[in-house]
Protein backbone atom coordinates (compact mmCIF):
# COMPACT_ATOMS: atom_id res chain seq x y z
CA UNK A 1 0.00 0.00 0.00
CA UNK A 2 1.35 3.40 -0.93
CA UNK A 3 2.07 5.75 1.99
CA UNK A 4 -0.53 8.19 0.73
CA UNK A 5 -3.18 5.48 1.03
CA UNK A 6 -2.27 4.48 4.58
CA UNK A 7 -5.13 4.89 7.02
CA UNK A 8 -4.40 6.67 10.29
CA UNK A 9 -6.34 6.84 13.51
CA UNK A 10 -6.63 10.53 14.43
CA UNK A 11 -7.46 11.77 17.92
CA UNK A 12 -10.00 14.23 19.24
CA UNK A 13 -8.65 17.58 20.50
CA UNK A 14 -11.96 18.72 22.01
CA UNK A 15 -12.25 19.26 25.77
CA UNK A 16 -14.55 17.32 28.06
CA UNK A 17 -17.80 18.95 29.10
CA UNK A 18 -18.65 17.84 32.64
CA UNK A 19 -22.22 16.97 33.70
CA UNK A 20 -24.17 19.42 35.80
CA UNK A 21 -27.44 19.69 37.70
CA UNK A 22 -30.14 21.79 36.11
CA UNK A 23 -32.94 23.61 37.87
CA UNK A 24 -36.43 24.77 36.90
CA UNK A 25 -37.12 28.46 36.57
CA UNK A 26 -38.55 30.12 39.66
CA UNK A 27 -42.37 29.94 39.84
CA UNK A 28 -44.06 32.79 38.00
CA UNK A 29 -46.15 35.35 39.83
CA UNK A 30 -49.92 35.56 39.33
CA UNK A 31 -49.55 39.34 39.52
CA UNK A 32 -46.76 41.74 40.41
CA UNK A 33 -49.01 43.91 42.60
CA UNK A 34 -47.92 43.98 46.21
CA UNK A 35 -44.90 41.79 45.52
CA UNK A 36 -41.32 42.41 46.58
CA UNK A 37 -39.23 42.42 43.39
CA UNK A 38 -35.52 43.10 43.17
CA UNK A 39 -34.00 45.05 40.31
CA UNK A 40 -30.45 43.69 40.25
CA UNK A 41 -28.39 45.63 37.74
CA UNK A 42 -24.73 45.95 36.81
CA UNK A 43 -22.74 47.90 34.27
CA UNK A 44 -23.92 50.77 32.11
CA UNK A 45 -26.28 53.14 33.92
CA UNK A 46 -27.66 54.64 30.70
CA UNK A 47 -30.21 51.86 30.55
CA UNK A 48 -30.22 50.51 34.10
CA UNK A 49 -31.14 53.83 35.71
CA UNK A 50 -33.89 54.38 33.16
CA UNK A 51 -35.17 50.85 33.73
CA UNK A 52 -35.38 51.32 37.48
CA UNK A 53 -37.11 54.69 37.08
CA UNK A 54 -39.70 53.40 34.64
CA UNK A 55 -40.48 50.26 36.62
CA UNK A 56 -41.09 52.33 39.74
CA UNK A 57 -43.20 54.84 37.86
CA UNK A 58 -45.32 52.37 35.88
CA UNK A 59 -45.76 49.81 38.65
CA UNK A 60 -46.13 51.79 41.88
CA UNK A 61 -47.88 48.90 43.64
CA UNK A 62 -44.73 46.78 43.54
CA UNK A 63 -42.33 46.93 46.47
CA UNK A 64 -39.23 47.53 44.35
CA UNK A 65 -35.79 46.92 45.85
CA UNK A 66 -32.55 47.69 43.99
CA UNK A 67 -29.19 45.95 43.98
CA UNK A 68 -26.85 48.09 41.92
CA UNK A 69 -23.25 47.92 40.88
CA UNK A 70 -21.39 49.54 38.01
CA UNK A 71 -18.87 46.75 37.54
CA UNK A 72 -19.24 43.51 35.58
CA UNK A 73 -20.70 41.17 38.17
CA UNK A 74 -24.14 41.65 39.69
CA UNK A 75 -24.43 41.79 43.47
CA UNK A 76 -26.10 38.57 44.63
CA UNK A 77 -29.10 38.70 46.94
CA UNK A 78 -28.28 37.76 50.54
CA UNK A 79 -29.93 34.78 52.21
CA UNK A 80 -32.09 37.21 54.19
CA UNK A 81 -33.20 39.01 51.03
CA UNK A 82 -33.98 35.71 49.35
CA UNK A 83 -36.42 34.85 52.15
CA UNK A 84 -38.73 37.72 51.30
CA UNK A 85 -38.07 38.29 47.59
CA UNK A 86 -40.92 37.31 45.25
CA UNK A 87 -38.91 37.91 42.11
CA UNK A 88 -35.72 39.29 40.60
CA UNK A 89 -35.11 41.19 37.37
CA UNK A 90 -31.45 40.78 36.53
CA UNK A 91 -30.05 43.46 34.26
CA UNK A 92 -26.58 43.02 32.79
CA UNK A 93 -25.54 45.98 30.65
CA UNK A 94 -21.94 45.50 29.62
CA UNK B 1 -23.18 33.38 25.05
CA UNK B 2 -26.20 33.97 27.29
CA UNK B 3 -27.39 30.43 26.63
CA UNK B 4 -23.95 29.00 27.37
CA UNK B 5 -23.66 30.90 30.62
CA UNK B 6 -27.23 29.98 31.59
CA UNK B 7 -26.57 26.30 30.97
CA UNK B 8 -23.30 26.43 32.92
CA UNK B 9 -25.24 27.99 35.79
CA UNK B 10 -27.81 25.17 35.68
CA UNK B 11 -30.75 27.19 34.30
CA UNK B 12 -30.69 26.46 30.56
CA UNK B 13 -34.25 27.68 30.01
CA UNK B 14 -33.69 31.15 31.42
CA UNK B 15 -35.90 33.90 29.96
CA UNK B 16 -34.09 36.95 28.69
CA UNK B 17 -34.54 40.01 26.50
CA UNK B 18 -31.94 42.06 24.65
CA UNK B 19 -31.55 45.78 25.11
CA UNK B 20 -30.43 47.99 22.27
CA UNK B 21 -26.82 49.01 21.73
CA UNK B 22 -27.77 52.25 20.04
CA UNK B 23 -31.10 53.51 21.36
CA UNK B 24 -30.91 55.85 24.37
CA UNK B 25 -31.71 54.05 27.62
CA UNK B 26 -34.96 55.92 28.42
CA UNK B 27 -36.32 55.10 24.93
CA UNK B 28 -35.11 51.53 25.09
CA UNK B 29 -36.85 50.74 28.37
CA UNK B 30 -40.14 51.99 26.94
CA UNK B 31 -40.22 48.86 24.80
CA UNK B 32 -38.67 46.55 27.39
CA UNK B 33 -40.57 47.04 30.61
CA UNK B 34 -43.86 45.45 29.61
CA UNK B 35 -42.22 42.36 28.10
CA UNK B 36 -40.08 41.97 31.24
CA UNK B 37 -43.12 42.04 33.49
CA UNK B 38 -44.96 39.69 31.15
CA UNK B 39 -42.14 37.14 31.48
CA UNK B 40 -42.46 37.34 35.26
CA UNK B 41 -46.13 36.41 35.14
CA UNK B 42 -46.47 34.17 32.06
CA UNK B 43 -46.90 30.59 33.35
CA UNK B 44 -43.92 28.29 33.04
CA UNK B 45 -43.84 25.82 30.20
CA UNK B 46 -43.19 22.13 30.87
CA UNK B 47 -39.64 22.57 29.62
CA UNK B 48 -39.02 25.46 32.02
CA UNK B 49 -40.24 23.37 34.94
CA UNK B 50 -37.78 20.58 34.27
CA UNK B 51 -34.87 19.78 36.53
CA UNK B 52 -32.37 17.00 36.33
CA UNK B 53 -28.89 16.20 35.23
CA UNK B 54 -27.36 17.51 32.02
CA UNK B 55 -24.96 14.84 30.89
CA UNK B 56 -23.31 15.57 27.57
CA UNK B 57 -21.79 12.60 25.83
CA UNK B 58 -18.06 12.33 26.40
CA UNK B 59 -16.27 13.04 23.13
CA UNK B 60 -14.87 9.94 21.48
CA UNK B 61 -11.10 9.62 21.80
CA UNK B 62 -10.89 8.71 18.14
CA UNK B 63 -12.19 11.50 15.93
CA UNK B 64 -11.35 10.36 12.40
CA UNK B 65 -9.88 7.45 10.46
CA UNK B 66 -8.46 7.94 6.99
CA UNK B 67 -5.48 9.00 4.97
CA UNK B 68 -3.46 12.04 5.97
CA UNK B 69 -4.96 14.06 3.12
CA UNK B 70 -8.46 13.09 4.20
CA UNK B 71 -7.63 13.86 7.82
CA UNK B 72 -6.24 17.26 6.94
CA UNK B 73 -9.48 18.12 5.15
CA UNK B 74 -11.51 16.77 8.07
CA UNK B 75 -9.70 18.90 10.68
CA UNK B 76 -10.01 21.94 8.42
CA UNK B 77 -13.80 21.74 8.31
CA UNK B 78 -15.73 24.86 9.15
CA UNK B 79 -19.11 25.91 10.45
CA UNK B 80 -20.92 29.02 9.30
CA UNK B 81 -21.37 31.49 12.14
CA UNK B 82 -24.08 34.06 11.61
CA UNK B 83 -24.20 37.53 13.10
CA UNK B 84 -21.94 39.12 14.21
CA UNK B 85 -19.47 37.08 12.11
CA UNK B 86 -21.26 36.04 8.90
CA UNK B 87 -18.44 33.78 7.76
CA UNK B 88 -17.28 30.18 8.09
CA UNK B 89 -15.14 29.52 11.17
CA UNK B 90 -12.89 26.49 11.65
CA UNK B 91 -14.19 23.88 14.04
CA UNK B 92 -10.89 22.42 15.25
CA UNK B 93 -8.20 24.83 14.11
CA UNK B 94 -7.24 28.49 14.08
CA UNK B 95 -7.90 28.53 10.36
CA UNK B 96 -4.42 27.41 9.30
CA UNK B 97 -3.59 23.81 8.37
CA UNK B 98 -2.49 21.71 11.34
CA UNK B 99 -0.28 18.72 11.91
CA UNK B 100 -2.76 15.84 11.91
CA UNK B 101 -2.85 14.34 15.43
CA UNK B 102 -2.45 10.68 14.60
CA UNK B 103 -2.34 8.20 17.45
CA UNK B 104 1.37 7.64 16.79
CA UNK B 105 2.25 11.34 16.83
CA UNK B 106 0.33 11.91 20.06
CA UNK B 107 2.07 8.92 21.67
CA UNK B 108 5.42 10.42 20.66
CA UNK B 109 4.38 13.80 22.06
CA UNK B 110 3.42 12.20 25.38
CA UNK B 111 7.05 11.10 25.83
CA UNK B 112 7.71 14.74 26.71
CA UNK B 113 6.11 14.38 30.15
CA UNK B 114 6.06 11.89 33.00
CA UNK B 115 2.36 12.61 33.54
CA UNK B 116 -0.06 9.89 32.45
CA UNK B 117 -2.24 10.50 29.36
CA UNK B 118 -5.51 10.10 31.27
CA UNK B 119 -4.53 12.46 34.09
CA UNK B 120 -6.89 15.37 34.43
CA UNK B 121 -5.29 18.82 34.13
CA UNK B 122 -5.35 20.06 37.71
CA UNK B 123 -4.00 23.08 39.53
CA UNK B 124 -0.48 22.44 40.75
CA UNK B 125 -0.45 25.25 43.32
CA UNK B 126 -2.85 27.40 45.32
CA UNK B 127 -4.29 30.14 43.19
CA UNK B 128 -7.01 32.74 43.25
CA UNK B 129 -8.65 32.99 39.86
CA UNK B 130 -10.64 35.74 38.28
CA UNK B 131 -14.03 36.14 40.00
CA UNK B 132 -12.20 35.45 43.30
CA UNK B 133 -12.50 31.68 42.96
CA UNK B 134 -9.90 30.01 45.18
CA UNK B 135 -8.19 26.88 43.87
CA UNK B 136 -6.01 24.41 45.70
CA UNK B 137 -3.56 21.84 44.32
CA UNK B 138 -5.44 18.96 42.73
CA UNK B 139 -8.55 20.96 41.82
CA UNK B 140 -9.47 20.40 38.17
CA UNK B 141 -8.76 23.29 35.85
CA UNK B 142 -11.94 24.77 34.40
CA UNK B 143 -11.31 25.83 30.83
CA UNK B 144 -12.62 29.08 29.33
CA UNK B 145 -12.34 31.09 32.52
CA UNK B 146 -13.59 34.12 30.67
CA UNK B 147 -17.00 32.59 31.18
CA UNK B 148 -17.82 32.56 34.84
CA UNK B 149 -19.05 29.03 35.29
CA UNK B 150 -17.22 26.87 32.78
CA UNK B 151 -17.65 23.14 33.15
CA UNK B 152 -14.96 21.99 30.72
CA UNK B 153 -11.99 19.88 31.70
CA UNK B 154 -9.13 18.22 29.81
CA UNK B 155 -6.62 15.43 30.20
CA UNK B 156 -2.89 15.36 29.56
CA UNK B 157 -3.60 13.50 26.31
CA UNK B 158 -6.02 16.21 25.15
CA UNK B 159 -3.29 18.80 25.68
CA UNK B 160 -0.79 16.60 23.80
CA UNK B 161 -3.21 16.32 20.86
CA UNK B 162 -3.41 20.09 20.61
CA UNK B 163 0.36 20.36 20.96
CA UNK B 164 0.79 18.00 17.98
CA UNK B 165 -1.69 20.03 15.94
CA UNK B 166 0.24 23.23 16.72
CA UNK B 167 3.52 21.74 15.51
CA UNK B 168 5.15 21.40 18.92
CA UNK B 169 7.85 18.88 19.80
CA UNK B 170 7.77 16.53 22.80
CA UNK B 171 10.23 18.74 24.72
CA UNK B 172 7.65 21.54 24.49
CA UNK B 173 4.91 19.50 26.14
CA UNK B 174 5.64 20.51 29.77
CA UNK B 175 5.29 24.13 28.66
CA UNK B 176 2.00 23.43 26.91
CA UNK B 177 0.72 21.59 29.99
CA UNK B 178 1.68 24.57 32.17
CA UNK B 179 -0.14 26.87 29.77
CA UNK B 180 -3.16 24.55 29.94
CA UNK B 181 -3.15 25.00 33.71
CA UNK B 182 -4.22 28.60 33.03
CA UNK B 183 -7.54 27.37 31.58
CA UNK B 184 -6.74 29.12 28.29
CA UNK B 185 -9.38 31.79 28.76
CA UNK B 186 -9.86 34.25 25.96
CA UNK B 187 -11.84 36.96 27.68
CA UNK B 188 -14.94 38.32 26.07
CA UNK B 189 -14.89 41.76 24.49
CA UNK B 190 -12.42 44.47 25.34
CA UNK B 191 -9.30 42.50 26.30
CA UNK B 192 -9.02 40.22 23.34
CA UNK B 193 -5.32 39.31 23.18
CA UNK B 194 -3.35 36.57 24.86
CA UNK B 195 0.36 35.77 24.87
CA UNK B 196 2.71 33.52 26.83
CA UNK B 197 6.14 34.48 28.14
CA UNK B 198 8.79 31.97 29.22
CA UNK B 199 11.51 32.52 31.79
CA UNK B 200 14.22 30.26 33.19
CA UNK B 201 16.50 27.55 31.81
CA UNK B 202 13.77 26.22 29.51
CA UNK B 203 14.36 29.20 27.22
CA UNK B 204 17.77 27.94 26.16
CA UNK B 205 16.89 24.26 26.47
CA UNK B 206 14.31 24.46 23.71
CA UNK B 207 16.01 27.12 21.58
CA UNK B 208 13.37 29.80 22.05
CA UNK B 209 14.17 32.93 20.06
CA UNK B 210 14.62 35.79 22.51
CA UNK B 211 16.67 37.82 20.05
CA UNK B 212 15.97 39.73 16.87
CA UNK B 213 12.46 39.15 15.57
CA UNK B 214 11.39 37.17 18.61
CA UNK B 215 7.80 38.43 18.34
CA UNK B 216 7.65 37.72 14.64
CA UNK B 217 7.69 34.67 12.39
CA UNK B 218 10.54 32.25 11.78
CA UNK B 219 11.14 30.33 14.98
CA UNK B 220 10.00 26.68 15.02
CA UNK B 221 9.71 27.05 18.82
CA UNK B 222 8.06 30.41 19.57
CA UNK B 223 5.42 29.98 16.88
CA UNK B 224 4.12 26.49 17.75
CA UNK B 225 4.06 27.19 21.50
CA UNK B 226 2.09 30.39 20.98
CA UNK B 227 -0.18 28.58 18.59
CA UNK B 228 -0.80 25.78 21.09
CA UNK B 229 -2.42 28.30 23.44
CA UNK B 230 -4.84 29.36 20.73
CA UNK B 231 -5.67 25.79 19.68
CA UNK B 232 -6.35 24.88 23.31
CA UNK B 233 -8.54 27.97 23.64
CA UNK B 234 -10.52 26.74 20.64
CA UNK B 235 -10.64 23.00 21.36
CA UNK B 236 -10.43 22.73 25.14
CA UNK B 237 -12.14 25.96 26.10
CA UNK B 238 -14.58 26.10 23.20
CA UNK B 239 -13.77 29.65 22.13
CA UNK B 240 -15.70 30.59 18.99
CA UNK B 241 -15.66 34.08 17.43
CA UNK B 242 -19.06 35.68 17.59
CA UNK B 243 -20.44 33.04 19.94
CA UNK B 244 -18.41 33.39 23.13
CA UNK B 245 -15.23 35.08 21.95
CA UNK B 246 -16.59 38.52 21.34
CA UNK B 247 -13.58 40.77 20.74
CA UNK B 248 -15.15 42.67 17.87
CA UNK B 249 -11.88 43.10 15.96
CA UNK B 250 -10.08 40.01 17.23
CA UNK B 251 -6.35 40.48 17.55
CA UNK B 252 -3.30 39.81 15.38
CA UNK B 253 -1.49 38.77 18.57
CA UNK B 254 -3.76 35.73 18.63
CA UNK B 255 -3.45 35.06 14.92
CA UNK B 256 -1.10 32.10 14.99
CA UNK B 257 -0.43 32.76 18.68
CA UNK B 258 2.33 34.64 20.47
CA UNK B 259 5.07 33.17 22.62
CA UNK B 260 8.15 35.08 23.66
CA UNK B 261 10.69 34.74 26.43
CA UNK B 262 13.23 36.45 28.56
CA UNK B 263 16.88 36.72 27.58
CA UNK B 264 18.34 36.03 31.03
CA UNK B 265 21.86 36.81 29.80
CA UNK B 266 20.66 40.25 28.77
CA UNK B 267 19.42 41.23 32.21
CA UNK B 268 21.49 44.02 33.76
CA UNK B 269 23.33 43.05 36.95
CA UNK B 270 20.91 43.05 39.90
CA UNK B 271 17.78 42.77 37.77
CA UNK B 272 15.78 39.62 38.48
CA UNK B 273 14.36 37.36 35.83
CA UNK B 274 10.60 37.08 35.54
CA UNK B 275 10.78 33.67 37.24
CA UNK B 276 12.48 35.10 40.34
CA UNK B 277 10.23 38.17 40.34
CA UNK B 278 7.29 35.76 40.45
CA UNK B 279 8.57 33.90 43.52
CA UNK B 280 10.34 31.06 41.76
CA UNK B 281 14.00 30.09 41.85
CA UNK B 282 16.42 31.32 39.21
CA UNK B 283 16.78 27.73 37.99
CA UNK B 284 13.05 27.10 37.72
CA UNK B 285 11.33 27.37 34.39
CA UNK B 286 8.01 29.17 34.28
CA UNK B 287 5.46 30.51 31.86
CA UNK B 288 3.44 33.66 32.35
CA UNK B 289 0.06 33.43 30.65
CA UNK B 290 -1.02 36.94 29.75
CA UNK B 291 -4.76 36.58 29.33
CA UNK B 292 -5.81 40.19 29.31
CA UNK B 293 -3.73 42.17 26.88
CA UNK B 294 -5.79 45.22 26.06
CA UNK B 295 -4.67 47.66 23.43
CA UNK B 296 -2.33 45.29 21.62
CA UNK B 297 1.27 46.25 20.97
CA UNK B 298 2.62 49.77 20.87
CA UNK B 299 5.85 49.85 18.88
CA UNK B 300 8.89 52.02 19.37
CA UNK B 301 8.20 55.72 19.54
CA UNK B 302 11.70 56.87 18.63
CA UNK B 303 14.23 56.12 15.92
CA UNK B 304 17.08 53.86 17.01
CA UNK B 305 19.56 56.39 15.61
CA UNK B 306 17.91 59.19 17.54
CA UNK B 307 18.02 57.07 20.67
CA UNK B 308 21.74 56.39 20.22
CA UNK B 309 22.47 60.09 19.74
CA UNK B 310 20.50 60.82 22.91
CA UNK B 311 22.42 58.29 25.01
CA UNK B 312 25.89 58.57 23.46
CA UNK B 313 26.33 62.30 23.23
CA UNK B 314 23.15 64.09 24.19
CA UNK B 315 22.21 65.08 20.66
CA UNK B 316 18.98 65.07 18.70
CA UNK B 317 15.31 65.53 19.47
CA UNK B 318 15.20 63.38 22.55
CA UNK B 319 18.02 65.37 24.13
CA UNK B 320 16.27 68.63 23.20
CA UNK B 321 13.02 67.44 24.76
CA UNK B 322 14.70 66.72 28.08
CA UNK B 323 17.08 69.68 27.95
CA UNK B 324 20.20 67.50 28.15
CA UNK B 325 21.75 68.71 24.90
CA UNK B 326 25.45 67.93 24.82
CA UNK B 327 25.28 65.77 27.93
CA UNK B 328 25.96 62.07 27.26
CA UNK B 329 23.76 59.47 28.96
CA UNK B 330 22.73 57.44 30.74
CA UNK B 331 19.32 59.06 30.37
CA UNK B 332 15.97 57.62 31.40
CA UNK B 333 14.47 56.88 28.00
CA UNK B 334 11.17 55.77 29.60
CA UNK B 335 10.44 59.47 30.06
CA UNK B 336 10.06 59.74 26.29
CA UNK B 337 7.27 57.18 26.05
CA UNK B 338 5.40 57.91 29.28
CA UNK B 339 3.25 60.79 27.94
CA UNK B 340 1.69 58.48 25.36
CA UNK B 341 1.34 55.42 27.56
CA UNK B 342 -1.90 56.28 29.27
CA UNK B 343 -3.30 58.60 26.63
CA UNK B 344 -6.34 56.44 25.96
CA UNK B 345 -6.32 53.64 28.51
CA UNK B 346 -5.46 52.98 32.11
CA UNK B 347 -3.58 50.12 33.73
CA UNK B 348 -0.18 48.54 33.64
CA UNK B 349 1.99 47.81 30.61
CA UNK B 350 4.48 45.12 29.72
CA UNK B 351 7.73 46.65 28.44
CA UNK B 352 9.78 44.42 26.17
CA UNK B 353 13.18 46.08 25.79
CA UNK B 354 16.51 45.10 24.30
CA UNK B 355 19.44 44.42 26.70
CA UNK B 356 21.23 47.67 25.84
CA UNK B 357 18.25 49.77 26.81
CA UNK B 358 17.76 47.84 30.05
CA UNK B 359 21.41 48.50 30.83
CA UNK B 360 20.86 52.22 30.27
CA UNK B 361 18.08 52.15 32.84
CA UNK B 362 20.39 50.43 35.33
CA UNK B 363 23.12 52.99 34.69
CA UNK B 364 20.59 55.79 35.04
CA UNK B 365 19.81 54.58 38.56
CA UNK B 366 17.21 51.84 38.44
CA UNK B 367 19.15 49.22 40.37
CA UNK B 368 16.34 46.70 40.01
CA UNK B 369 13.23 46.21 37.93
CA UNK B 370 11.29 47.24 41.03
CA UNK B 371 12.94 50.67 40.92
CA UNK B 372 11.66 51.09 37.38
CA UNK B 373 8.19 49.82 38.34
CA UNK B 374 8.04 52.34 41.20
CA UNK B 375 9.08 55.15 38.87
CA UNK B 376 6.49 54.17 36.27
CA UNK B 377 3.80 53.97 38.94
CA UNK B 378 4.60 57.50 40.10
CA UNK B 379 4.39 58.79 36.53
CA UNK B 380 0.87 57.40 36.22
CA UNK B 381 -0.70 59.88 38.65
CA UNK B 382 -3.20 62.38 37.27
CA UNK B 383 -5.74 64.70 38.85
CA UNK B 384 -9.24 63.56 39.68
CA UNK B 385 -10.45 66.16 37.22
CA UNK B 386 -8.59 64.44 34.39
CA UNK B 387 -9.46 61.00 35.72
CA UNK B 388 -13.15 61.84 35.46
CA UNK B 389 -12.69 62.49 31.76
CA UNK B 390 -11.81 58.86 31.11
CA UNK B 391 -14.14 56.02 30.15
CA UNK B 392 -13.31 52.89 32.16
CA UNK B 393 -13.26 54.59 35.57
CA UNK B 394 -17.03 55.10 35.25
CA UNK B 395 -17.26 51.36 35.86
CA UNK B 396 -14.06 49.74 37.02
CA UNK B 397 -12.21 50.83 40.11
CA UNK B 398 -14.72 53.46 41.22
CA UNK B 399 -17.96 51.44 40.96
CA UNK B 400 -19.70 54.31 39.22
CA UNK B 401 -17.96 56.82 41.53
CA UNK B 402 -19.92 55.36 44.45
CA UNK B 403 -16.91 53.53 45.93
CA UNK B 404 -13.96 54.48 48.11
CA UNK B 405 -10.67 55.73 46.66
CA UNK B 406 -8.04 53.46 48.16
CA UNK B 407 -5.13 55.84 48.75
CA UNK B 408 -7.23 58.39 50.64
CA UNK B 409 -9.85 56.06 52.12
CA UNK B 410 -12.45 58.65 51.14
CA UNK B 411 -15.47 58.39 48.82
CA UNK B 412 -14.56 59.24 45.24
CA UNK B 413 -17.26 61.88 45.07
CA UNK B 414 -15.79 63.81 48.00
CA UNK B 415 -12.29 64.18 46.57
CA UNK B 416 -11.25 67.61 45.24
CA UNK B 417 -10.50 68.00 41.54
CA UNK B 418 -6.77 68.41 42.17
CA UNK B 419 -6.40 65.17 44.16
CA UNK B 420 -3.92 62.87 42.42
CA UNK B 421 -4.78 59.25 41.60
CA UNK B 422 -2.75 56.54 39.88
CA UNK B 423 -3.70 54.99 36.55
CA UNK B 424 -1.94 51.77 37.60
CA UNK B 425 -3.30 49.83 40.57
CA UNK B 426 0.03 48.64 41.89
CA UNK B 427 3.66 49.28 40.89
CA UNK B 428 4.23 45.53 40.55
CA UNK B 429 1.46 45.26 37.95
CA UNK B 430 3.98 46.53 35.40
CA UNK B 431 6.32 44.05 33.79
CA UNK B 432 9.71 44.36 32.13
CA UNK B 433 10.99 41.61 29.87
CA UNK B 434 14.47 41.90 28.40
CA UNK B 435 14.52 40.45 24.90
CA UNK B 436 14.97 41.44 21.28
CA UNK B 437 17.86 42.17 18.95
CA UNK B 438 20.57 44.78 19.00
CA UNK B 439 18.75 47.75 17.61
CA UNK B 440 17.50 50.20 20.22
CA UNK B 441 13.78 49.53 20.40
CA UNK B 442 11.14 48.81 22.97
CA UNK B 443 7.58 47.64 22.54
CA UNK B 444 4.78 47.83 25.05
CA UNK B 445 1.87 45.49 25.51
CA UNK B 446 -1.20 47.09 27.00
CA UNK B 447 -1.79 44.96 30.09
CA UNK B 448 0.77 43.93 32.65
CA UNK B 449 1.54 40.83 34.59
CA UNK B 450 -0.44 37.60 34.17
CA UNK B 451 -0.50 34.46 36.30
CA UNK B 452 2.73 32.43 36.30
CA UNK B 453 2.88 28.62 36.15
CA UNK B 454 5.71 26.22 36.86
CA UNK B 455 6.83 24.28 33.81
CA UNK B 456 9.00 21.94 35.85
CA UNK B 457 6.04 20.32 37.65
CA UNK B 458 4.77 19.20 34.26
CA UNK B 459 8.01 17.57 33.09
Amino acid sequence: MAEKDRVYRCLNPVGIQTPLDTFPLAPRLDSVDGKEIYISVCGEPDITLALEKKLKRDYPNVNWKTKRTYITDPVPLTDEEMKTADGVIQGVAW
Amino acid sequence: MVRQEALSSGVPAIRYLHGSRTRPGPEDVDSLVEPILKEMTRPLTDEEKQSGRWEPSRPDRLLFEGTLDEAQAFYQQTKYIGLPVNAPISLYTDGYPIIVPTEERVAEMLKGTSHKPDELIVHQSERVLRWGVRMKPGDPVAFQQGVQSSRRTATVEKVAINAVMAGCKPEHLPIILAIAESGCGTGTTNFPSQAVCLSGPIVKQIGLNTGCGHLGPGSPVNGPIGRAFQLMAINLSGAIPGVNRMGCHGSPINNGGTCFGENADGLPPGWLGMNEESGFDKNESVVMVMLNIGGGIVGSQFSPGGYRAFQKSGHGGMARRFDVKGRPGPHNWLEYIVPGLWAAREGAFTFVMVPEMARHLLDYGFKSKDDAYDWLYKQSFITIKDFKGRSWPDYQGTNGWTGIEKTSGRPWRELPDDYMVALVDDPFDSLIIVAGGEEEASVQFGGGRGPVYSIDVWR
